[in-house]
């Protein structure tokens, strides 16, 4: 049987890309195959509208969790692309040849489970290459070899012979290698298919990898039993923009390609015929943006490095330089030796920032309809541009409108934004608003970019609508968290989405790990957060009553381990301290929460001398404020923890605790300050001194005023002048009193502290 | 043959052999004024094969480095190499000069005291003052001689130069010509000439080079070894050579205690141990890869002197201590506490070590 012409190419090759479209343009083929799934054939006309600007891709995907997608991105150099466009310019038929997407996606099931144990693969062949090459990988061989050639059919033949030697090294090996026997008879299926229709071979160009131009001439074509039996899974697909920085981030072979915008450069040089000018390019744009960063680069350094490049080219036997020679020179001459200083042009010249567009309402995913549907009922579209504009929302019933709908609109509005955040899609930025109506207030800034779209397209995987899709991203969440505050956190987003379900479903899992063991400061945090969504809860219509059970769990906890908590050294004591702080907040916040349990806990703390005195302190502060330490019992506390023979950084710490808090409290209690004034007296001066330096640390963030109310309690107690005591408290040290300070301070042990 | 009593041949002489053996088999277009092809540089420098003979690897490191400041002479641009002390920049410059022209004698010893007349010409005075100016009277300067002959001049140490004598190179490296109004003469210079500068970035007393002096150069970065096992490669053949030149009686240090002085260094060097797994504080001396290698010659000397040929944990404590300990106080601390956190913990095949170590600092 007579061969059609076959032209392997590597994806994402500009000298393919060139070099395919003029052997199309000799052999005018009557039809052209492309590697691809051929259910998607019929996307190939939007691929080739004019509207479309690459880059572009499709995206095909199981409809059932878990989803697992397919990607073919498409470069203007991509090969495939350039074909499909030559197809469309010259009246040619084009399709695509490949298994199609549901085969696809059901053999990639398959494959990511054998993927697990067997890691074979042909990295063996790849790292022998490497190795022989001397480069710092197979991409900068290939493109040395294959990317700059000029010459006539050099490309194909080179290719050709490639893909020929790996296949015969790696042939039969790797988990992949079924796979390839499956999709390498069907496409021969398609081949043999067309030529029954009555193409002529000669007339016929089949456009494949290279590894797959021996595999598909002696390939078996697939029966249709066969075809029969191959797995299947219902699959969607869609044609989405996509963008150089996704391009670049996508590793390995197809999918992806570092540095997309130097490739692009290749490409323009292929076709201006001048197999030099993406050195020029790439240099002058590095050049370029350094300058525009401010930094020096002259032309004469461009020229330098465009030499460097040349002759770093020549020592590996090429004419061209390749992107490693070139990132080299732009390092040595434009960088001064440092990487970093040329780093930012670099990338901005290899990754580049070009998004692709595909025509207004093209074979759009069923989220995105969703999406511009709900755009259009929230009456958002004015907001779908590229500039940021500003979007107040007011989240309360209003009350001048008639429909129910209107009346709710801004809140409606915000569930539909918040679901958008939790789906990562960049399209509201919500910013803080003042104190007052933060409860009912909302403002974001809206703008839509081609990131978002794709961002949104990506959201397909995970559901049909924004809602659906938000709700899939919350459960994922859940299931991957590792603390409490992280399923808090998406009980709260689930709140402002506006999403019953979901904070159903994360208030059972945070509630089975509660049981678990967990820390006060992680409880305390959730709490605080599960509180703050109950308080404000009603302003968004949702029943928080589901929550109530939780937060009496974790508060229950919170009491029973509290005291336990606060036997821990200074360092922790601040954490805990947090943590008292929020849950007596919480206590205070609501009516159904047994405020006895607190208090006793409290109480415990308060009374106990074998835990950390500054929290203990801190309890009894907030006993005091909340009235269940009476006069009688404060100064009882004080004595007995300021008494002699209590170590100073023991009964000081307590103080210390004690001022954290209600400081107007404390200052109106006179015997207080007796107490500490007795306890002072009765230390020695080394006592003294390491009891300062405590009290002076309790004493440090009390303002000038407070300062003064004291001193007139101590003034009293003195039997002095209040306002002498207080200019004498608050003067600032002389010099010769912080000289001495100082030659004190230089022999005092600070060992302990 | 050379004179073999000199304590450091220069690596012409000492890898004539190589050099000749790669002229041999020249096979690559060879750059006006140069002895063999870029790639046969490269090949001297970095090792492999010229025809039958085997070409020891004179850099160990990212080849790539070397290609770029192979690549920088071809182009008759200047080349800089700069980079911590010890990382191996004057030895670079110094095999490229070999390789390049046969000679790598044509230095400027840069110092605080050097002149502009060193860097361009100066006169024989007592001639100067009988005869007037004259081309016999005038005295040239390496960086004079290598533009007349077209070769490559080397500047060590250029940033201990102060910068007013630094700018005298701006001019000549960007019009390559040297103008002598005495005599009323400008001396081109030929193909092939270029200069390579070496310069430290840690030293103390250095001064900063001028942005339009910089611009002249090609810039490389001579980074210190990227792993253990590279810089362990680099002292051993260092230490190899350095122990035949010497005639240090002694056995070559085993590879066990080259890996524990470079292990030892390298730690202390990142403020790490080799395994990330725990913070160290660095001592103020740079520990580069030629101190470990002096300091295992050294160790060799003292066990081939006064000990019993073979390098011992006492040899090495008293290496290691004067290596890490430069100021008594702070590297003090630090030498000790890497001692007793680290080192004590290693196990067994490092106690002996420990013990030497901890003796010396009672």
């Amino acid at each position: 049987m007579k061969e059609p012409i076959y032209f392997g190419i590597r994806h994402l090759s500009p000298a393919g890309a060139y070099h395919l479209r003029r052997l199309l343009n000799e052999v005018k083929p009557k039809l052209v195959l492309v590697e691809g799934p051929s259910d998607l054939t019929g996307q190939m006309e939007h691929i080739a509208a004019p509207e479309t600007v690459p880059p572009i891709a499709i995206l095909a995907y199981t409809q059932a969790a878990p989803v697992r997608s397919i990607l073919y991105p498409f470069a203007e150099y991509s090969p495939e692309y350039q074909a499909i466009l030559w197809a469309r310019e010259n009246g040619a038929e084009c399709r695509f040849m490949d298994l199609p997407s549901d085969v696809f996606l059901a053999l990639g099931k398959a494959r990511q489970e054998a993927d697990e144990t067997d890691a074979g693969d042909r990295s063996d062949a790849w790292a022998a290459l490497d190795a022989h090459s001397g480069e710092d990988g197979h991409e900068t061989f290939w493109e040395r070899t294959m990317e700059h050639t000029a010459a006539p059919d050099a490309y194909r033949r080179g290719a050709g012979e490639f893909g020929k030697r790996l296949r015969a090294l790696t042939g039969g090996q790797g988990p992949d290698w079924s796979e390839t026997v499956v999709r390498e008879a069907y496409m021969r299926r398609t081949i043999e298919e067309a030529m029954q229709e009555g193409f002529a071979p000669e007339k016929m160009v089949v456009v494949t990898g290279a590894f797959h131009v021996e595999g598909l001439k002696t390939a078996v074509p697939m029966t249709d039993a066969e075809f029969k039996d191959l797995p299947r899974e219902s699959a969607s697909s869609t044609l989405m923009p996509y963008s150089y920085y996704r391009l670049s981030t996508r590793s390995g072979y197809g999918a992806g390609n570092k540095a997309p915008a130097y490739y692009s450069l290749i490409w323009e040089g292929l076709n201006a015929g001048d197999p030099t000018l993406h050195a020029r390019s790439y240099l002058s744009r590095v050049a370029r943006y350094l300058r525009e960063e401010g930094n020096p680069a002259s032309s004469a350094q461009v020229i330098e490095a465009a030499r460097l490049a040349g002759e770093l080219a020549h020592l590996r036997g090429s004419s061209v330089p390749a992107l490693r020679d070139l990132r080299d020179a732009a390092v040595t001459c434009l960088g001064g030796g440092s990487f970093a200083a040329v780093s930012r042009g670099v990338a901005d010249t290899e990754i580049g920032a070009a998004v692709g567009a595909i025509p207004e309402g093209v074979s759009r995913t069923s989220i995105q309809a969703d999406f511009y549907r709900q755009m259009k009922e929230l009456k958002l579209e004015k907001y779908r541009g590229l500039t940021a504009q500003e979007l107040p929302l007011d989240l309360r019933e209003n009350r001048t409108v008639k429909s129910q709908k209107a009346a709710f609109l801004d809140l409606e509005r915000s569930f539909f934004l918040h679901r958008l955040r939790v789906l990562e899609v960049s399209f509201g930025q919500k910013q803080a608003v003042s104190q007052d109506s933060a409860t009912w207030a909302e403002r974001w800034v809206c703008r839509w970019t081609p990131e978002a779209e794709i961002e949104l397209v990506e959201s397909a995987l995970k559901g049909d609508t924004v809602a659906q899709a938000a709700s899939f991203r919350m459960k994922e969440r859940v299931e991957g968290a590792s603390g409490m505050s992280d399923i808090a956190a998406v009980i709260e987003d689930a709140f402002t989405c506006g999403m019953a379900g979901a904070v159903g479903y994360a208030t059972a899992a945070l509630q089975a790990m509660t049981v678990d063991a967990a820390s006060l400061e992680d409880l305390a945090a959730t709490a605080m957060r599960l509180s703050e969504v109950l308080k404000y809860g009603n302003i968004r219509r949702l029943d928080p009553a589901p929550l109530e059970p939780i937060i009496r769990q974790i508060y229950l906890r919170c009491c029973l381990i509290l005291p336990g908590a606060c036997s821990c050294d200074d360092a922790g004591a601040k954490e805990v301290r947090a943590a008292v702080e929020r849950l007596n907040a919480v206590a205070l916040a609501h009516d159904f929460l047994e405020n006895r349990l607190w208090i006793d806990a409290l109480e415990q703390v308060a009374r106990r001398d074998d835990l950390n005195p500054r929290l203990s302190g801190l309890a009894a502060a907030i006993l005091l404020e909340r009235g269940a330490l009476g006069e009688q019992r404060l100064d009882l506390e004080v004595r007995r923890r300021l008494s002699r023979g209590v170590p100073a950084d023991l009964g000081a710490g307590w103080f210390e605790g004690l001022a954290q808090r209600n400081r107007y409290a404390l200052i109106a209690r006179l015997g207080l300050w007796r107490s500490l004034s007795d306890y002072l007296d009765g230390l020695d001066e080394n006592e003294f001194k390491r009891a300062l330096v405590f009290l002076r640390r309790a004493f440090a963030d009390f303002s000038a005023g407070e300062k003064d109310a004291v001193a007139e309690n101590l003034g009293e107690i003195w039997g002095l002048n209040g306002q002498a005591v207080s200019e004498a408290v608050n003067a600032a040290l002389s010099g010769a009193e912080s000289e001495a300070l100082a030659a004190d301070l230089g022999s005092f042990d600070f060992d302990d502290f | 043959m050379s004179d073999q009593n000199i304590q450091h041949l220069p690596a012409e002489e000492l890898y004539q052999k190589e050099l000749n053996a790669l002229i041999t088999a020249e096979r690559d277009p060879v750059p006006a004024g140069w002895r063999m092809s870029p790639r046969s540089v490269r090949t001297y420098i970095c090792g492999g094969r010229a025809g039958d003979t085997l070409i020891t690897p004179k850099y160990i490191g990212d080849q790539r480095l070397v290609e770029i400041a192979i690549a920088t002479l071809v182009t008759d641009r200047a080349l800089l190499l700069i980079g911590e002390p010890g990382t191996a920049k004057s030895w670079l410059s110094e095999h490229l000069c070999a390789a390049i022209n046969g000679d790598s004698t044509q230095v400027i010893q840069g110092t605080a005291g050097t002149t502009e007349e060193q860097i361009k010409y100066s006169w024989n005075y007592a001639m100067l003052i009988a005869q007037g100016p004259s081309p016999a009277a005038m005295l040239k300067s390496p960086v004079y001689r290598a533009m007349e002959t077209g070769t490559i001049a080397r500047f060590e140490e250029i940033s201990r130069c102060a910068g007013e004598v630094q700018d005298a190179l701006i001019s000549l490296l960007s019009e390559k010509r040297v103008s002598v109004p005495e005599l009323g003469i400008e001396v081109p210079a030929r193909k092939g000439f270029s200069i390579i500068a070496t310069a430290n970035t840690r030293d103390k007393g250095v001064n900063e080079m001028s942005a339009a002096l910089k611009r002249r150069f090609n810039i490389v970065v001579l980074p210190a070894p990227a792993t253990l096992e590279e810089e362990m490669d680099i002292v051993k053949s260092r230490v190899e050579q350095l122990a035949g030149s010497l005639d240090l009686n002694a056995q070559l240090p085993a590879d066990e205690v080259v890996e524990k002085v470079c292990t030892v260094f390298r730690e202390l060097r990142s403020g790490q141990t080799l395994d990330a797994s725990q913070k160290l504080k660095t001592p103020t001396g740079v520990l580069s890869t030629a101190e470990a290698i002096s300091l295992l010659a050294g160790s060799m000397a003292l066990a081939g002197s006064f000990g019993n040929g073979t390098v011992a944990d006492e040899d090495l404590a008293a290496g290691l201590q004067g290596a890490v300990v430069k100021d008594e106080d702070k590297d003090g601390l630090a030498w000790k506490e890497y001692l007793e956190n680290i080192m004590r913990k290693r196990g067994k095949q490092w106690a002996g070590l420990y013990a030497a170590c901890r003796e010396l600092n009672r």
